[in-house]
């Protein structure tokens, strides 16, 4: 695709999210020149002040959808949009906030914040694609840069991402790590979840935390057994998936019913709630 | 032969297991129980044939006139099983003589209305019609197993 | 100074612990790197060594499904482990390799595969498994139709030495795969054996002994030589022979629609970690890097598995969607179709797809599951089992049964004849007239009388059933595997004959009643011909009589008199009310009539494994060695003449077996 076409013209929003995937895409460094001479950014706060309201060929969206504002404005920013592609574990599973889903989100307000009443959020933290349809997904928690770049590569050249959705297994093994779960007894969320990361935390000697969420046909019944005959109740085997991608199906059904958190009870009103 | 009006058709029989509350109600409103004496004939080899009936207990025979050998039973009909197929498969006429052999209840379904009702009740069709055809198809299956004549001295067997 | 020793190829020569180094630095000044054991992260993996002590000296692994841990022990062996996780693949079929560039400038486009240039590697530690690992690879890989060339270059370029295992790894099965402990497989260009102060070393190729001609080596004599002999053998001992390859690919091929596959999908996380440790699994995907305009893209091969999702996906479906097909594919080309393509099984028996599986599955207890190999069965304890021997037995009492069916009464017979089980059978023969089977249709122990139902079908029989009380017969058995009744303890039973069918299943209804207490509901069906032809009709008028059986006859042809059902058999249950999915059936009768009646009590919900029936066929000897009774797998005289419909599998169905 020659320079002399059309930019697809691309933008950036972030919802209920730390920032991070925004922040990979900038790290991304040395290729965002190339990358804006072949892509129009429109509007990317973190990034630039110029603002747009589209169109947009490509949406990327970060953050999960937790406050009614944000199902108002997710609506409107789809249907001026060709390609909403939703990237990290917010966008995509409702992330770690979502985690608030088990409780009551006034019991987490009043624990958090002096005067819960200001607050307008919405009962549940949501992904994106519960509420409007999306196009393409990056997955984890950041993305993984290499992810972006073939991603961004793909729709420039025409192929297919190559995204593979295999386990975290299969990236472990390319880089001779030996497993965790054999050699150590950890928990590793590794055979259910979707690789993307480069096996990060088991290169540390640590399980998998599930960051790019469950990978297709997760055998989570079977993972949970073996943490157990490592030693693991079933409710703290079942907490291992408490965590960035909890409330992706079929992690959720795995945790434990009284969740995996429960909220810190402020002692009166006002009060400060450091623990 | 005694027929009564009080019809219970939640009664779990198998042949209706299945059907929706709206078809149950439609069948019922012209169904009766039939019941026969040893030795009573429900339906007549050539004649209309007057219902098609689920036997619920006792057992009926099905018989075909042979010219010579009189009356022959082909077979007999169990509990759960159905006769008079052909009340809904013209020219509408018995097949063969159903004969009770023990005492028999069964629930019969009038021809003519049971008819009407599946020409005008594409639902009730939907879900009969498969039931009254696997039953023929057994019966066929059973037939062509009886015709085999599996039993007979082998014509050249070894020892 | 010590001489070197110029090594033959099987004669051994011995380096000492300490003169270990020797064998880097004759490595080293080839220029080569050394790979080799060293412990990392809590394994022994295969890495860069630099010296003699990176290697994992006086480390043990411990191994089992699922699990594995060092150990260390207070001595000075280098070669103490099995084997680790990673495999010589990783260096010879490496995960990530770039093998093609294409290129687009302008109008024209260029393609160019990328030359290999692999690092000249010396693999110090290869174990006899591992050695048929690399000469699969090469079949696969550099012995086809078709060159992987990076593979062959990567082989070309390094330089192979053997050691042979002294210990043996829990998960490891070697000794029935053909490849190890010992080294068995050529491809070594040293082969060495630890001992307790050093290694005996052979040098099987030229460049091996190019190697060997510049270490310290001296003879190693005869001790040294029965050391390292003991030792290996002391590991073939200790693994022992813990999968039958024999028939293994038949019979895999045979259960691709075991249930068994579904229940190791449920275990099984398709994480792909199996294939992955695998020294021999070599899928592989291409992945495309380019730049951001498609002007220049590189191709690299990457490890893959078909555990994966989109392994095979194309546009608009999958061909192996569910897990338990994964599992299936990886289990029958390792076992069975590799020999079709290659010539060998895929397994070498290393045992890592056991040990660095996370829930632990293991392949050796999953083909003995799925195709386990034929149990040669004992006889039973029998009489006369000897071709041309034969016991004697008197005729008592005849009676007839139907026109065409007598029961012989006999009287004096053997008392092992006598307490057979129901469902044997006896060969039975008069003198000039060859033996045939006969089902005992009654077992009076106490009596030493057996009753035999013969039915006239031709001359043999036909005979038997003429003969006066008083005759002699020859008997041979009882014969046979017979019905199962303890399987149907607990549960309701179902019990179907047809027409003589009911002689063998007598005894199974005598058994049954006298211990009536131990069995759920009875449910007795016997179909006849017409109702002069029933068998055993003061049995079946007893039987009537009970209130704890329930008996249904019919015939397919009635006479005036009867008023019973009229149809074939299965029409007395295919409607009933009882649900059969705990129940337990005994079948007898023509093949056909059985075919359909099993079909009838799948439709009632009974499981392949607890419908049993009684197979008939051309016997001769009764004892397994005349050959004509073969059904498949089995000799149905000594297999059978019971079985279950799970055990025959298609057997039961397919035409001409």
């Amino acid at each position: 695709m020659a320079t002399t076409t059309l930019r697809p013209r691309v933008g950036v929003v972030k919802l209920t999210s730390c920032d991070g995937c925004q922040l990979t895409i900038l790290d991304l460094e040395d290729e965002l020149l190339a990358l804006t001479e072949r892509f129009d950014i429109v509007d990317f706060p973190e990034a630039t002040s110029d603002r747009s309201a589209g169109p947009y060929d490509i949406l990327l969206v970060e953050g999960s959808i937790s406050d009614p504002d944000q199902v108002e404005r997710i609506h409107d920013l789809r249907a001026r949009t060709r390609l909403l592609v939703v990237i990290g574990a917010c966008a995509t599973a409702g992330g770690i906030q979502a985690m608030r889903n088990w409780g009551s989100v006034d019991d987490w307000a009043s624990s958090v914040y002096p005067d819960p009443s200001l607050l307008r959020v919405l009962d549940r933290v949501t992904p994106v694609s519960d509420h409007v349809k999306v196009d393409a997904e990056l997955r984890g928690c950041p993305i993984s840069p290499d992810h972006l770049r073939e991603f961004l590569t793909a729709l420039l050249v025409g192929r297919r991402p190559q995204l593979p959705d295999e386990a975290v297994c299969l990236e472990c093994k390319r880089r001779g790590y030996p497993c965790v779960i054999v050699a150590g007894g950890l928990s590793c969320l590794g055979p259910v979840t979707r690789s993307g990361c480069g096996a990060l935390c088991p290169a540390f000697g640590r399980g998998c935390y599930g960051c790019f969420g469950p990978r297709e046909q997760p055998n989570v019944v079977a993972l949970t057994g073996r943490f157990e005959a490592d030693g693991l109740t079933r409710a703290e085997a079942g907490r291992r998936f408490a965590g960035f991608t909890a409330w992706a199906e079929p992690f959720r059904a795995a945790i434990p019913e009284d969740g995996p958190a429960r909220p810190i009870r402020a002692a009166s009103r006002g009060a400060s709630h450091a623990r | 032969m005694e027929t009564s009006s009080s019809i219970d058709l939640l009664r779990d029989v198998p042949f209706i297991t299945g059907l929706g509350g709206a078809e149950r109600r439609r069948l019922a409103s012209f169904a009766r129980v039939v019941s026969a004496e040893r030795d009573e004939v429900l339906l007549r080899e050539t004649e209309p044939t007057p219902y098609l009936a689920i036997v619920t207990t006792g057992r009926v025979a099905l018989r075909m006139r042979v010219p010579g050998r009189g009356p022959v039973t082909i077979a007999t009909v169990e509990p759960g099983d159905i006769v008079g197929w052909s009340a809904v498969v013209a020219p509408y006429r018995a097949t063969s003589t159903a004969v009770a052999v023990e005492p028999t209840e069964a629930i019969a379904f009038a021809g003519p209305q049971l008819r009407q009702a599946l020409e005008t009740d594409p639902d009730l069709a939907a879900a009969l019609y498969p039931r009254i055809l696997r039953s023929v198809a057994r019966r066929l299956e059973g037939t062509r197993l009886q015709l085999l004549d599996l039993f007979a001295k082998p014509e050249d067997a070894a020892w | 100074m010590v001489t070197a020793v110029r090594s033959e190829p099987q004669a051994s020569a011995f380096l000492a612990r300490a003169d270990l180094g020797s064998l880097l630095d004759a490595l080293h000044a080839d220029g080569r790197t050394v790979i080799g054991p060293t412990v990392e992260d809590g394994a022994i993996v295969y890495a860069e060594i630099g010296s003699v002590a990176d290697l994992p000296i006086g480390w043990r692994d411990e191994q089992a499904p699922g699990r594995y841990r060092l150990a260390h022990a207070d001595d000075e062996r280098a070669f103490g482990y099995a084997v680790g996780p990673t495999s010589w693949k990783r260096y010879t079929f490496p995960p990530r390799v770039p093998i093609g560039r294409a290129r687009r400038d302008g109008d024209r486009t260029t393609f160019e595969p990328i030359e290999p240039e692999p690092p000249a590697l010396a693999f110090l530690g290869v174990r006899g498994c591992e050695l048929a690992a690399l000469r699969i690879q090469d079949r696969v890989l550099a012995e086809g139709p078709v060159t992987d060339p990076d593979y062959a270059a990567r082989r070309r370029a390094s330089i192979v030495i053997a050691v042979e295992c002294t210990v043996a790894g829990a998960t490891c099965f070697c000794t029935s795969m053909g490849t190890g402990p010992e080294i068995m497989s050529d491809g070594a260009d040293l082969v060495l054996t630890e001992l307790g102060d050093g290694f005996l070393v052979r040098a099987p190729s030229p460049a091996g002994r190019e190697l060997a001609a510049r270490l310290p080596l001296v003879d190693a004599g005869e001790d040294r030589l029965g050391e390292g002999r003991a030792a290996v053998a002391a590991v073939r001992e200790a693994i022992g022979d813990p999968v039958a390859i024999e028939g293994l690919p038949g019979r895999l091929m045979a259960r691709l629609d075991d249930p068994r596959w579904a229940e190791v999908a449920e275990r099984c996380l398709a994480c792909a970690n199996c294939t992955l440790v695998c020294p021999t699994c070599f899928c592989t995907s291409v992945a495309q890097t380019s730049d951001l305009d498609g002007f220049e893209s590189v191709a690299e091969r990457t490890w893959d598995s078909c555990f994966s999702g989109d392994f095979a996906k194309v546009a608009g479906g999958n061909f192996r969607a569910r897990r338990q097909d994964r599992y299936r594919q990886w289990l029958t080309h390792k076992f069975s179709t590799w020999v079709d393509q290659f010539g060998s099984f895929g397994c070498v028996g290393c045992g890592r797809c056991i040990t660095w599986c996370p829930v632990g599955i293991d392949v050796r207890d999953e083909l003995m599951a799925i195709a386990s190999p034929p149990a040669r069965r004992p006889l039973p304890v029998a009489v006369a089992t000897q071709p041309g021997a034969f016991v004697p037995g008197r005729i008592a009492s005849t009676a007839a049964e139907t026109p065409d069916t007598t029961t012989l009464v006999l009287e004096d017979v053997d008392p092992r004849i006598a307490a057979g089980s129901p469902g044997q059978f006896v060969m039975v023969t008069v003198p000039g007239l060859p033996a045939v089977p006969i089902s005992v249709s009654r077992f009076a122990p106490e009596r030493r009388s057996i009753e035999l139902s013969i039915r006239a079908a031709g001359p043999a029989t036909g005979s038997l059933h003429e003969l006066p009380a008083g005759s002699t017969v020859g008997l041979r058995g009882p014969l046979g595997r017979g019905w199962p009744v303890e399987a149907a303890e607990g549960r309701d039973v179902v019990v179907v004959a047809g027409g003589i069918g009911l002689s063998p299943l007598r005894p199974l209804i005598d058994a049954l009643l006298a211990d009536r207490p131990r069995y759920g509901a009875v449910r007795l069906f016997h179909g006849a011909r017409t109702p002069a032809d029933r068998p055993h009709v003061s049995d079946l008028e007893a039987w009537a009589l009970r209130s704890d059986l329930e008996l249904a006859v019919t015939v397919d042809r009635a006479d005036e008199t009867w008023t019973g059902p009229v149809g074939v058999v299965t029409h007395l249950f295919d409607d009933a009310r009882w649900d059969g999915r705990e129940a337990v059936a005994f079948v007898c009768g023509p093949e056909r009539m059985m075919q359909a009646t099993v079909d009838t009590l799948r439709d009632r919900g009974l499981r392949r494994s607890r419908i049993f029936v009684s197979l008939e066929r051309h016997m001769e000897c009764g004892i397994g060695l005349c050959g004509h009774c073969q059904l498949g797998k089995f000799f149905v005289c000594r297999d059978g003449p019971v079985f279950s419909l799970h055990e025959l599998g298609d057997a039961f169905v397919l035409e001409g077996i």
